[in-house]
Order: C-alpha cells, then structure tokens, then sequence
C-alpha cells in the first residue's frame, strides 16, 4: 500500500513492544487527537461567543440551548480540555515511570512540560470565559493572585485585568489569551514537540541489541491503532457530552458576590486548599511555581538509569525520581480531596 | 485490527445516530420577545400551560422576565430558575420592587394612582404596627398605643399620620415573656408572613400576592373543602375567600397567647362567613369584602398607621345613608377619574362620564355602584359580577335614633343569626 500524507506523519516502522497500549496508554496521541477536537469545536463556538460582560454567559445559554447541536459542541469541547488535562498529566506520568525523559529527550520533556502548563492555562481561561457564577471565585482568586505578586504584581495584573478590577477589558484579553496567544503557543510547541520525538530516536527503546524482541509494526499498523484509539475516544466524548453537559450558571451581574461555597476548577482545588493556609504569594504563587520547576527539572536531578533499563515500566535506576513524582501527586491529590469536602 | 476498527466504526456511527435520534426528541424551544422588552426569553418552553396571568399583563407584552427574575435563555430548569426573584412569587415585599416597581408601574405617584408599593408596605396589614402597639401597651412595654414597631423596619418621611417611621419588632429583645409568646406565635398573618399551612385551605402567597393572587376557592359542598390550589393570576377581582384565608382561619386566643385554627367544617357560604363571635348582616355575607371596602382601607394611604381603625372607615352609612341624609354621590365628568381606571381593571361595570356613583366619606369611588334614577342604587359583585339594588335609609322606616348611625347601631336590628 502506498502510504498516504497521514501515514507519512510516522516513522516506517517503530518497535512492537513500545508500541503497545500498555507501555504508551496512548497518551500522547490522545492528547493530539483532543487538541484537534478542541480546535474544531472551539472554531464553532467563536461564532456564537460573545466576550462581553453582559452577553458572555448569555451567549453561552444560546449556544448550549438554542444553537441545533451547539450544545453538544460545547459539551464536547468541555469534556475534551477535561481529558486532554489527564491524558497530558498520563503521558507525563509514563514518561516519569519509564525514564523517558533522559538524555536525548531533556529538551522534549521541557517542551512536553510547556505544553502540559499551557494545556492546564487554556482550560482555566476557557472556563473564566464562562463569565458567570460559577467562575467567579477563580477569576477574583486568579487575578488576585497576580496581584500577590511583589514589585511585578501590579504590572501584570494590569496588564491581564486592564483595569482595578475584572471587566470587559479582563474578558477580552482572557479571549484573546485562550484562542490567539495560548494557543499559538501551544500549536507551536506542539509541532516542535512531535518533531522532536523523531528527532530524538521514536519512542524510549533499548540499544537495539538489548531488546528482548526485535519485531517492529509498520506506520500501517501504527496509524490503524491510532484510528481505532480516536474511535473509541469519540464514543466516549459524545456519550459523555450527551449526558453529562458542561457546567452552566447565572451571568455574573454588577452586584453578585462570591458564593460562599465557590470553587476553584477541579485542576486548581489543591491551589485553592494552599491558600487556606496564609500568604496567598507564598501559596498561591511561590508553591505551585515551585512544583512545576520540581516536576521540571526530574530529568536534570535525578540518576540517570542504564541503557539497558529503557522502554519499560518502573527502572530501577529512576526508582529516587518515580517516588518523588508520586510524593508530589499524593500531596497535590490528597490537597484536591481536601478542597472537596463540604466547607466548615 | 481491521475488524476492531470496523466495530468501533459502528459503534461511533449508532452514537451519532443515537444523538439524532435524542435532539429530535427533545422538547422544541418556544421563543416569545416581550414588546416591553424585546429580548428572546424561553420559559413558554416548559410553561406554555400556564394561564395569562391577568389582562393588564399580558405575556405577549410583559413576558415572564421582568416581573420573575431568571435566565430567559436557559432551558435546564435548575439554571433557568436559578436567578428567579422572589420563587414562584415575585411580589414578596422583599423583592417587590425590582419585580412590580417602576414609575410606569407599581412605585409611581398617587396622582398617577399608582404608588401601590409604597402604600400596601406601610399599611396596617402588614407592618401590624397596630396589633403590637396594642399588646405593648398592654404589658407596660410602653406607654401610648402610638405605634412604635412592625414587622420590619419602615421609613415614611412624607407620612401624614405624625409616624414617619416603626422599627423592627423583635420579641427576643422583650422583658416580658407574654410579649415574647404573642412574637412568637402571633404574628403570622401579616402580609409578609408565611401561611401556616402550606396547601391548606386558607393557603396564599405573600405581599402583594396574599391578596391579588387568589387561592382557587374550594367548593363548599365538597368534601375537599380543605384544599385550595394557587394559581398563576393576578387580580382585583378578590374574593372573601381570599380575605379569609387571613381574616377567617381562626381566632388567637391572648391567654395562651396562641393562634387557634378553625375546628368547624363550612358546608355554605353563610357558615364560612366571617369571625363567630361576630355581629353581621345580610350584605356583610352575600357581597364580597372588596364590594364595600376600599383600595385605601386595604393597602393604606401611604402612611404609617397605629390601628387599623386609623385607615378602615367605611360604615353601612356610606352606601345607605342616614335618617337625615342620602349616601355621597359623584357624577362623573372626568375621563381620568379613579373609578374609570378601577372598572377597566375589573370590568364588572362599564361607566360612562355622566354616570353617578356612590363615593366615601373621603372621596373614594365606589365604582361598582350606581345611582338610578328611581333614587335607588344598584351595586355590582366585583369577584362575582352579581347586581345588587339597595335603598337609602331616608325615607325608609328605620326607627333608629337619628344619633346612632354607626354600623354597630344598624347591626341591633339587622345582624343575622346562624
């Protein structure tokens, strides 16, 4: 068969056990996938969103009510920022616990860690345009939060607020940010981040003359996989989408205060228990900036594991690295549980 | 792997059928644009079955936005509902005025006829300014019977009673139990307190709705007569049911300082009429109580009273006269008079300019009457549209004393018995 363009994105072959949905869960083509969905559905609701104060949340409604399948096109792009947060927090979770960060692929694990923030910066942007009760603590919090900032702080809350308090200047640069500037970002980085997979050897295998088998599939059978991955994915998204619509609220009006029970969204809740403990610079800001510079620099700290160790689960020679991944998501998951519980 | 992707392929297909087949079947969205607004709202989605809620506000011109509150545009009935003013009622005094205000509606000026918030706020029926001052005089917790307190806290600067204003009663902050009973148990028929049973027979909204949103009247001869469903409607048309589900549900008893309900079961109109204890007459119980007692006596003046004695004044005399002199009349000559605004609410009568009319002692007019000119009056039920023809006294052969004209007085002969 000839290959086709889509066929051509691949390598001509790649090796059968790393190719296995148990070593990659799939997760980087996920991701890709999802990011694809997100750019469609989020193409089709620029034509109904109206980043305006007063209209945002009611265009919104027309979407979700009013539009022929509008409704399920924002659900869908709901469920997919959703997914596309676990399944990047997944491929980082492989890529810890296979060693497949190590030298060659240092310079990818940091774009794959650029990519996984800017991931978890276009959800949180694509929920504040929301624009209504629902995001209101998050987007007070937030903005505050930069604010909380020494000596910057109120350069930057300036410059994404665009005035003492959140307003219409706010929503249309947090617009701007999730559909131009984030995302241009990320478009690039994910480019640079899947080139880079094939320029750093494929996917994370032994020496070849250490392999335990040296049966490869071919890109055929590569993309045939990722087809029946996407399938399945589309299934879930629009079963989801169908029955579990995305979150909806009153429009925040001139006088509505925070709800008392308001809550951060869910990828946020450890932040939001941070900050019952003091300092919202120090828990808000210096804390979680300093778990994403933890998480970052793995691949820089830790022992490296041995050639022969690559492309399977758990080596014993990242073991120090693995425990301190699950340490760092233990605290942040169990700080997430805490935010969970009914308020005192 | 082909035929894995096969059957996901189909699996993905009967998805997206299912989702064709699940939009087809969801309830189609019925749009309405209020004139008065003229933004889209949805509610007729889920509640076309309502009835228009009066003719003075129709849906096609008001819509359901303005006066509730809500999301027009949601159809998910926990968003829709999420930003409803007042519930299900939107003329709760609380949220009165964002709802019923305006000076184009319920919060303009008595010239215009209609400042009804600001006179039904500061009636007796609900700060019961009246009934506190009486019992706080009684047990020493002050000294005059001029009100001092009602149920919530009131300003009324331009008052013409001498009260510009009442604090919030509170029975916690009272020395003497007694008082602290009659707060506890007592104040429950104001017109922002909630029934005391919900669904009972004498169920009703609050403010403004306590009275203009009338309880579907239970049928008598049922034996359901305990029930009474609210219903979506707006109306000056208020039958005694209505007034009783305040004014008739039972008795409060000041040595137990209790409220004591009704034990009996009306079967007629004649039974279920009024307090037991009562003197009444005939017209007292075949009219209805809106057909001799006026807007003012119900929702006040606009100022702050100490009794309802303060604002009630209208006595048998004002539609029968006395010995000595005929009942007040007016001939209408003014298109703008109160009377033609009135009968167009309720269009129980159709008055022309050079029709005569019974009027109050204050000048109010007693619309649905009607000199004729025989010089006898005919009066017509504004709940029930049924005509009435009375006479004057004068003239008649009334033997009481020319002094005693009260309505007391006309009860010793005609009071009826039950």
């Amino acid at each position: 068969m000839r290959p086709n363009f889509f066929h051509h994105l691949h390598p001509p072959t790649i090796p059968a056990r790393q190719a296995r949905f148990r070593y990659t869960l799939a997760a980087g083509g996920l991701a890709v996938f999802l990011v694809l969905v997100l750019c469609v559905t989020g193409i089709l609701e620029v034509f109904y969103y109206i980043p305006t104060p007063d209209q945002a949340a009611q265009s919104i409604q027309t979407l979700a009510f009013l539009v022929p399948f509008g409704g399920l096109v924002r659900n869908l792009h709901f469920w997919a920022a959703q997914f596309l947060v676990i399944v990047s927090l997944l491929h980082l979770l492989r890529v810890i616990f296979t060693g497949a960060y190590l030298p060659p692929r240092r310079f990818n694990y940091l774009l794959g860690m650029g990519l996984f923030v800017l991931a978890v910066l276009l959800d949180f942007t694509g929920y504040v345009l929301r624009w209504d009760e629902g995001i209101h603590y998050a987007l007070i919090a937030g903005t505050n939060l930069i604010k909380s900032i020494p000596l910057i702080g109120g350069l930057l809350y300036g410059s994404l607020v665009g005035g003492s308090q959140p307003g219409a200047a706010t929503l249309i640069r947090i617009y701007g940010w999730h559909i131009c500037g984030l995302m241009l970002a990320a478009g690039i980085l994910l480019v640079w981040h899947i080139f880079h997979v094939r320029r750093d050897g494929g996917i994370a295998v032994p020496p070849p003359h250490l392999r335990a088998s040296q049966e490869r599939i071919s890109r055929f059978e590569l993309v045939r996989r990722e087809v029946l991955a996407m399938l399945l994915a589309s299934v879930a998204l629009l079963i989801l989408s169908v029955f579990a619509p995305a979150p909806l609220a009153a429009p925040i009006t001139v006088d509505s205060a925070i709800s008392a029970t308001a809550r951060a969204p869910w990828f946020f809740l450890w932040v939001q228990e941070l900050l019952k403990l003091g300092s919202p610079f120090l828990w808000g800001v210096v804390v979680p900036l300093a778990v994403l510079l933890a998480l970052t620099l793995i691949p820089y700290v830790f022992p490296k594991p041995s050639e022969t160790e690559l492309g399977k689960w758990f080596p014993k020679g990242t073991r120090l690295a693995q425990v301190f991944f699950v340490g760092i998501l233990l605290a942040l998951l169990v700080l997430t549980v805490l935010a969970l519980l009914p308020m005192s | 792997m082909r035929r894995l992707i096969v059957i996901a392929s189909a699996l993905l297909l009967l998805t997206l059928l299912g989702i064709a087949w699940w939009d087809g079947h969801r309830v189609k969205p019925i749009a309405l644009i209020p004139t008065l607004t003229g933004k889209e709202e949805y509610c007729l989605t889920c509640h076309s079955d309502l009835p228009e809620i009066s003719k003075s506000h129709p849906v096609k011109t008001f819509g359901c936005v303005i006066c509730h509150g809500g999301e027009p545009l949601a159809l998910d009935a926990t968003l829709a509902h999420s930003t409803l003013r007042g519930g299900a009622n939107p003329a709760d005094y609380s949220v009165v005025q964002a709802n019923c205000g305006g000076t184009n509606c319920h919060s303009g000026t008595a010239a215009t006829f209609s400042d009804d918030i600001q006179r039904s706020t500061t009636s007796i029926q609900d700060t019961y300014a009246g009934a506190i001052a009486v019992m706080r005089y009684t047990y020493g917790a002050q000294s005059s019977l001029q009100a001092q307190f009602g149920t919530s806290a009131i300003q009324d600067p331009l008052s013409t009673s001498g009260i510009t204003s009442l604090k919030m009663f509170d029975p916690q902050t009272e020395t003497n139990p007694e008082l602290r009973l009659f707060g506890q148990n007592c104040l429950t028929c104001h017109l922002s307190a909630q029934p005391l049973q919900n669904g009972g027979r004498y169920d009703h909204f609050t403010g403004c709705a306590a009275c203009h949103t009338p309880t579907q009247a239970p049928d008598l001869t049922s034996v359901n007569t305990k029930t009474a469903t609210l219903v979506h409607q707006l109306t000056t048309a208020i039958p005694y049911t209505q007034c009783d589900a305040c004014h008739n549900r039972g008795n409060y008893d000041l040595r137990t300082m209790t409220f004591q309900p009704r034990t009996d079961t009306a079967t007629t109109r004649l039974q279920d009429y009024y307090q037991p204890i009562a003197q009444f007459t005939k017209c007292e119980w075949t009219l209805d109580c809106i057909d001799c007692h006026t807007r003012t006596e119900a929702m006040g003046d606009g100022s702050l009273y100490s009794s309802k004695l303060d604002i009630q004044y209208i006595q048998c005399q004002t539609c029968h006269g006395t010995l000595t002199s005929l009942p007040k009349t007016r001939t209408l000559t003014d298109p703008n008079d109160l009377a033609f605004r009135l009968a167009q609410l309720n269009p129980v009568v159709t008055l022309q300019l050079g029709d005569t009319i019974l009027v109050t002692d204050k000048g109010e007019p007693l619309w649905n009457t009607r000199l004729l000119p025989d010089g006898t009056y005919h009066l017509v039920g504004k709940a029930t549209g049924q005509v009435f023809t009375f006479k004057p006294v004068m003239g008649s052969g009334c033997l009481q004393n020319p002094d005693d004209q009260s309505s007391a007085s006309c009860h010793q002969c005609h009071s009826v018995q039950r």
